[in-house]
């Protein structure tokens, strides 16, 4: 992509593209599975604006509709996203000093937004930034309302159209795969499921994600204390 | 799926615990870097996460229709090859549902 050199560097709008590309049809995916799944329209428009995390909002719909507990899809949420947690560490000189934008900018980082973030140069304003993000989610709310809308003017069922969410969480799984350190992680949830689904079938999944924290815990441990 | 006041609560509480872990590293910064092991889980899970997710979903979906699981696989089989050859999210999450819809309707 041709970035301009002038002082006024390159335009959010132009930098947010690629993601577009990437956060329009997929927010219209979790938009019209949620609206398929059962939920009101604005409520999936509503976790685009607050949640703003494409794993666990896509996530909650089998959970919604498996009648979860608050507190075990908070849990599930904090488990998805830590890995956001040292997303911040490289952006920490990056902010603004407004605190508005600042909280904006941080509540704003997700993958996408993060990985433009983190490859822009570094004569970039934070104005720049802050719209960038902005932008970012502007798309991914606005993909939202048209899945959302779509899905609940679908008159006809399409039996098995819920497969996409499938489809979504393996593709998830194959670009964790090259970013691995480690294949640990998937023989960890290979052998968590089956166990967990055998002691407690109707709790398999938050089941199988805490038998995968506490192996994690261990595997580290195992690895680092001696 | 339709009590809409679970559902906010629900929305709520996600948007608060994904701000809180966002905010982490700007509010405890020091703290972090003398705890590696919290980096190093945020790196180990996310793979048996989603793992698990796509595990639980697909099993889901067998078991709302006759839980013969082969039309899963297949169509598994082909998000994960168009995923690793590809890498366009899009079109293996297109392709792989397409080809779901054509063995569970019958075509």
């Amino acid at each position: 992509m041709s970035v301009s050199l002038t002082t006024a560097g390159p335009s959010p709008l132009l930098l947010s593209v690629p993601v577009a590309v990437g956060y329009v049809p997929l927010g219209a995916v979790f938009g019209f599975l949620f609206v398929q799944a059962g939920g009101p329209w604005w409520l999936a428009i509503a976790s685009s604006i607050w949640v703003y995390a494409g794993a666990s909002q896509f996530m909650m719909i089998p959970m919604l509709s498996a009648g979860l507990s608050v507190g075990s899809i908070a849990l599930a949420t904090l488990v998805v996203n830590l890995r956001h947690v040292f997303y911040g560490l490289s952006l920490l000189h990056a902010l603004p000093q407004h605190p508005i934008a600042r909280a904006y900018m941080v509540f704003g980082l997700t993958d996408e937004t993060y990985s433009v973030l983190t490859t822009l140069p570094p004569e970039t304003s934070t104005a720049q930034r802050v719209w960038l993000t902005l932008i970012n989610q502007l798309w991914w709310v606005s993909g939202t309302a048209i899945g959302a809308l779509l899905g609940s003017q679908a008159q006809t069922q399409l039996a098995g159209l819920d497969f996409a969410l499938v489809a979504l969480f393996a593709v998830l799984v194959v670009e964790q795969w090259r970013a691995r350190s480690s294949p640990k992680p998937l023989w960890v949830a290979l052998a968590a499921y089956p166990v967990a689904w055998l002691v407690a079938p109707q709790q398999a999944l938050l089941l199988s994600i805490a038998l995968s924290v506490g192996a994690a815990i261990m595997l580290d441990w195992i690895s680092h204390e001696r | 799926m339709s009590d809409e006041a679970y559902i906010a609560l629900v929305i709520l509480a996600m948007g608060v615990v994904t701000f809180g872990i966002r905010a982490t590293p700007f509010l405890t910064g020091r703290w972090l870097q003398k705890h590696p092991q919290v980096t190093r889980l945020g790196r180990f899970l996310p793979l048996s996460i989603m793992v698990l997710l796509t595990l639980h979903s697909v099993l889901d979906i067998s078991g709302s229709w006759d839980g013969r699981l082969w039309p899963e696989i297949l169509a598994l089989g082909v998000v994960i090859a168009m995923q690793w050859w590809q890498r366009k999210a899009l079109l293996s999450i297109g392709l792989g549902t397409a080809l779901y819809l054509l063995l569970r309707n019958g075509i």
